[in-house]
């Protein structure tokens, strides 16, 4: 009752805890929406199909999405024959895919990738528009959105070159389909076998029956289990999408914490004269600190609905705008469910009333005096819990950045993060003991300037160093994550392209052509064949590259471990050191890893020949497997071979590395990255038509960065976006804050003969101080972290990395927060300026 | 509670008594003694005025017998109880049902109006006052029409009569006035005073003021003179002989020229 009231009157002061939370529950319902919405979905081309059974799957590694373990092709038949007689099972349709693109007015088309056997269209169901289905090996059923009529002609792109087709028919739905025995000449093997089902069928007793049928074979899915059939593709995008909206609601879930906390206690700590007055009028400490209590509680009910309202209206536009990014599949949807809002509702009350809490206790103890004082004057602004507090915490993040450097490289940003976090609240917290000396170091020169302006400026500030400290705090959380993010993503992308430029020694390099996910064998041959030395994968930030071949990857199934990355490259040349296989000698990365004697053949005997495979050294030592010994590989056609280990190899650029031919036999559909070419590239006029162009060493080193760039720039872009920008207005909310809370010290400014401008020039003076000093802070929170994951990066890559801020970017935030906060401050104090009362 | 004071041998009871009372701000090397060894009582219905030179202790004075601050050492009593053993909420309560307190300024909450500042010292006793009982006060102070006013509304005149009103709503023992007048003008001022010397008359209410203004201190029964922390010298009105309402006609009060001369002399000898 008596808490309402003042709410009501005190409306100004509530404006900024109001602000703060409402934005900060909005941001964190939406990102938790989305979060919570992101997870797998069935995918269309099984909609149709209400029981299925996949291959058994095995767990990855996290980040890791490669294609799980086909069946061996007598399983196959095995299953769909058992499948098959299930009753109520009409037709059990082994589902394969295969690379396809068709060439459309001359360019590979890039949303259609992907081929598969007519009868798979059946699952989605897909079905004829116009023409018949496709038989023979030359004819393919397009989408009928391609506008390809029946009997035209098409090109597609396959993996072993361009082929020419013929329009049979059109479908309803997406993909190429080619008659069952062309499609499965194309693809490796099968992992799901589809089944159709008679009209009226007991889907429950088919899926029973089925996983009878199936045994220890497959696993049976059926209703929303079936989402765990989405495309490996499907699954990353999601997994990055994870990533990003993890380091988002972390960012600004502490963001909107500190701010939430902070402006609450400020908004307390400004009332003191009230509070004081309250005491001496009757009220008792307890009824203080629940009136305090009470107002946190009805602005924060208030400000927290709103927020959800809010967070719930933006989270499908937030949505929308991940797919386009790239971090969402393309379909993906908010489905909108009551447990995020919720939650965010309950934690931004929560953390409301925690900020109050001690303000509260504070406020309690308030002597009725307070009243009486001169506004400002703290006179005990460190409290000894504060300082033992704020030391804890910025001692814990000093330790925690060290620790990054020392780190497992998944968990240097985390840890980096954790580091900046710590910092932030320990020298918001130490505010009050570090800002002084700061405020006297910056304002010692314009202090001794004739003007009264600085002299008030370094007065005000210093006597009332816990508004000061209030008032810097959000502005060194905005510098500290601007300096923070950006410096974490340059100087980690910097470290990447250090490992990328060292191996390009090419003087050409031939690569995919705009939407076309590989290069086909036709490339390979036109390029020159087994030319040169040629890159391979180069995810680990050191790149490999093996002489002599063009490498072909594709994944392989060792028993008993998680699908691996393998290479096939064509015979090995033998390199300068002794005729054993080279593999990525020129990257920082590789030269500093000790290579162990012994490990390699001595002679050139076992350089890769047929039936024989090369063994990164950590797949050996987990195996125990040694050169000589003869291994089980299942490959992606589901066949398995034996071969003899040839060697170990310590820097490997992938685990497995076996002859060319054999990774072409067992998979169709594998596509080479890139090639290249110690000499000129052919023309543009052999090389288009087949999907791929040349570069040189400069543009290849540009261009090979793009989409990952885009991807960076763009996950950059959304967390300084969020979490910046919300920590941007609070700057503003907190400056207006204070400056409102002064309007009676500028008034009696105003009648001791200040002119408005001064006045005004005095207030914009405290806010630049504010913002300089927040700054300065931001960035000694912030560097520590960088310098954790710069040497962390160091140590991964083995090469010295720079430390890159982007310093155009941090000075824009600055200068942002500096214009925030000044017209924050003068805004607020605009009519008592003018007024001379 | 006033049966203690009551039973204690002295004229009339004392509605506030310090005994020895000192305040020391600070510590050893720069401790300043607001308050020296200090002993004085306050007639129940008496309207006691304190000057001194600036310094000298006299809001140090107000605050401890008003329970708003803790004496170093010394016993204060209001109102029979003895401040020195209750705790912060004690002390509290005791304020809020006992002591009324009005300031030189900043005495109203700003976003409350003229009715909810009187209301306030009610509410927070959890009393629901009634409308009446509260435009009732404001009509003694003569603000019957500005009860939904809010104190930026309001002169400053009006404002220290709210805050007379809202020290007197909860009928306390003692009314405590540190320079209430100090940013008022004559004529204000005179209307303030008068509202004291009429609550005193009236309805016997202790009143104790602190003032720079001899011609302010002229409306009370007695003018106590401190200076460093003791009383310095004391003047008692003519016609007063401690009863309750017992101020004398005009010409039995202190004149406001005497007061002046005996300042001026107390200020020559610091
Ligand atoms: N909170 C405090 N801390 C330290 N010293 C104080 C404090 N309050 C008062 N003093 C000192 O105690 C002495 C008495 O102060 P007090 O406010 O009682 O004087 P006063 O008689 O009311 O003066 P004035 O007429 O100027 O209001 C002064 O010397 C003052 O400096
Ligand atoms: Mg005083």
């Amino acid at each position: 009752m008596l808490s309402l009231d003042m709410v009501r009157g005190g409306r100004a002061g509530f404006a900024g805890a109001f602000v703060a939370l409402f934005l900060g529950v909005a941001l964190v319902s939406m990102t938790a929406l989305v979060f919570t919405s992101a997870g797998p979905r069935v995918p269309a081309r099984y909609a149709g199909t209400a029981v299925l059974v996949r291959a058994p799957a095995a767990v990855q590694a996290d980040g890791s999405f490669l294609a799980d373990r086909p069946w061996p092709p007598e399983t196959v038949r095995l299953l769909t024959d058992r499948l098959k007689a299930v009753p109520g099972v009409v037709a059990a349709v082994p589902d394969r895919s295969f690379y396809a693109q068709p060439v459309i007015g001359g360019r590979p088309d890039p949303g259609r990738v992907e081929g598969r056997p007519w009868s798979s269209a059946a699952l989605a169901p897909h079905r004829l528009v116009s023409g018949s289905p496709p038989s023979g090996d030359r004819e393919v059923v397009v989408e009928h959105a391609l506008g390809l009529a029946p009997g035209s002609a098409v090109t597609l792109l396959t993996a072993a070159g361009p082929v020419p087709y013929a329009v049979s028919g059109t479908a309803d739905g997406p993909g190429l389909y080619l008659g069952d025995a062309a499609a499965a000449r194309l693809s490796g093997g099968v992992r799901v076998i589809g089944l159709r089902t008679a009209p009226g069928a007991d889907l429950a007793a088919v899926e029973a029956a089925a996983r009878t049928a199936a045994g220890s074979l497959g696993e049976v899915l059926s209703g929303d289990a079936r989402a765990a059939l989405e495309t490996k593709a499907d699954a990353r995008t999601r997994w990055i999408g994870t990533q990003v909206l993890t380091a988002m609601a972390s960012l600004s879930g502490f963001a909107v914490v500190f701010v939430v906390a902070s402006t609450f206690a400020f908004g307390v700590m400004r009332r003191r004269r009230d509070l004081g007055l309250l005491r001496a009028v009757g009220a008792t400490p307890r009824q203080v600190r629940r009136m305090v209590r009470g107002e946190a509680l009805a602005v924060g009910v208030a400000a927290a609905l709103a927020g959800v309202a809010a967070g719930i209206a933006l989270a499908p536009v937030f949505g929308d705008l991940l797919v386009a990014a790239g971090f969402e599949p393309p379909g993906f949807s908010v489905r909108i469910t009551a447990w995020p809002p919720a939650a965010a509702f309950g934690g931004g009350l929560v953390v409301a009333l925690l900020g109050t809490w001690s303000a509260a206790r504070r406020a309690a103890r308030t002597s009725p005096l307070e009243a009486l004082r001169e506004a400002g004057a703290d006179r005990r602004p460190m409290t000894r819990a504060r300082l033992l507090l704020g030391s804890a915490f910025t001692a814990a993040g000093i330790a925690v950045a060290v620790a990054v450097a020392g780190t497992r490289p998944e968990e240097i940003v985390t840890l980096a993060l954790l580091a900046a976090m710590a910092l932030t609240v320990g020298i918001a917290l130490l505010a009050p003991a570090v800002l002084p000396p700061v405020v006297r170091a910056l304002l010692w020169p314009p202090s001794r300037a004739r003007g009264a302006t600085w002299t008030l400026v370094r007065e005000g500030s210093l006597a009332a160093i816990r508004r000061t400290a209030s008032t810097t705090a959000p502005v060194l959380l905005t510098v500290g994550f601007a300096v923070l993010v950006t410096g974490m993503v340059q100087t980690t992308a910097g470290a990447f392209a250090l490992g990328r430029t060292a191996v390009v020694r090419a003087e050409a390099v031939v690569v995919p052509a705009d939407g076309v996910p590989g290069l086909s064998d036709a490339v390979v041959a036109a390029a020159g064949g087994t030319a040169g030395r040629v890159t391979g994968d180069t995810a680990d930030g050191g790149a490999g590259s093996t002489a002599g071949g063009v490498p072909l990857p594709t994944t392989v199934h060792p028993d008993g471990m998680p699908p691996q990355a393998a290479l096939g490259a064509a015979a090995w040349e033998t390199g300068g050191s002794g005729g054993a296989p080279r593999a990525g000698t020129d990257s920082p990365g590789e030269a500093g890893r000790a290579r162990k004697a012994g490990d390699l053949p001595q002679g050139r005997e076992g350089s890769g020949g047929p039936g024989t495979v090369v063994v990164a050294r950590w797949v050996a030592a987990e195996r125990g497997w040694r050169a000589g010994d003869t291994i089980r590989l299942t490959f992606e056609d589901g066949r398995a071979e034996p071969l003899r280990v040839a060697a170990v190899a310590g820097d490997a650029p992938a685990a497995f590395l076996l002859p060319r031919d054999v990774v072409r036999a067992h998979d169709p559909s594998a596509l080479t990255p890139e090639i290249l070419l110690p000499g000129p590239a052919p023309g543009a006029d052999r090389l288009g038509p087949l999907g791929a162009r040349a570069l040189g060493p400069a543009a290849y080193a540009a261009s090979s960065r793009d989409e990952d760039d885009r991807l960076v720039w763009l996950f950059t872009l959304v967390l300084v976006g969020t979490a910046v920008g919300y920590t941007g207005v609070a700057v503003a909310n907190t400056l207006f804050m204070a400056a409102s809370g002064r309007v009676r010290e500028f008034r009696v400014l105003r009648a001791s003969g200040a002119t408005p401008r001064q006045v005004l020039g005095v207030v914009a003076a405290e806010s630049a101080l504010v913002t300089v000093m927040g700054s300065l802070l931001g960035a000694a929170v912030a560097l520590p972290a960088l310098l954790g994951i710069r040497s962390g990066l160091s140590r991964r890559v083995g090469a010295s990395v720079p430390l890159i801020v982007p310093w155009p970017a941090v000075l824009g935030v600055v200068g942002a927060c500096l214009v925030l906060a000044v017209a924050a401050g003068v805004l607020s104090v605009l009519g008592a300026a003018r007024r001379a009362r | 509670m006033t049966t203690d004071a009551a039973k204690t041998p002295e004229p009339a009871a004392e509605v506030v008594l310090l005994r020895s009372v000192s305040k020391v701000y600070g510590a050893a090397p720069h401790a300043v003694t607001a308050l020296d060894d200090m002993t004085i009582g306050f007639r129940a219905g008496t309207f006691t005025a304190v000057m001194g030179p600036s310094g000298s202790g006299k809001s140090t004075l107000l605050h401890c017998a008003a329970g708003l601050d803790r004496p170093t050492r010394g016993q204060v009593i209001v109102d029979g109880t003895d401040l020195g053993p209750l705790d912060e909420t004690g002390l509290t309560l005791l304020r809020r049902g006992r002591v009324g307190f009005v300031f030189q300024s900043f005495n109203l909450v700003p976003a409350l109006t003229a009715e909810q500042n009187v209301a306030l010292p009610l509410r927070l006793a959890g009393v629901r006052p009634p409308g009446a009982e509260i435009r009732a006060a404001l009509a003694e102070v003569g603000l019957s029409g500005r009860a939904g006013h809010r104190p930026d509304e309001l002169s400053g005149g009006e404002r220290q009569r709210v805050a007379v009103a809202r020290a007197l709503v909860t009928r306390p023992a003692v009314l405590f006035a540190d320079e209430p007048t100090g940013a008022l003008d004559t004529r204000t001022s005179r209307e303030v005073l008068a509202l004291l010397r009429d609550v005193v008359d009236r309805q016997g209410q202790t009143v104790v003021m602190v003032t720079h203004d001899p011609v302010a201190a002229a409306h009370a029964d007695r003018v106590v003179l401190m200076a460093d922390g003791r009383i310095a010298d004391e003047m008692t009105a003519p016609g007063d002989r401690g009863d309750v309402g017992g101020a004398g006609p005009a010409g039995l009060r202190l004149r406001a020229e005497a007061i002046a001369v005996r300042m001026a002399a107390l200020e020559g000898s610091c």
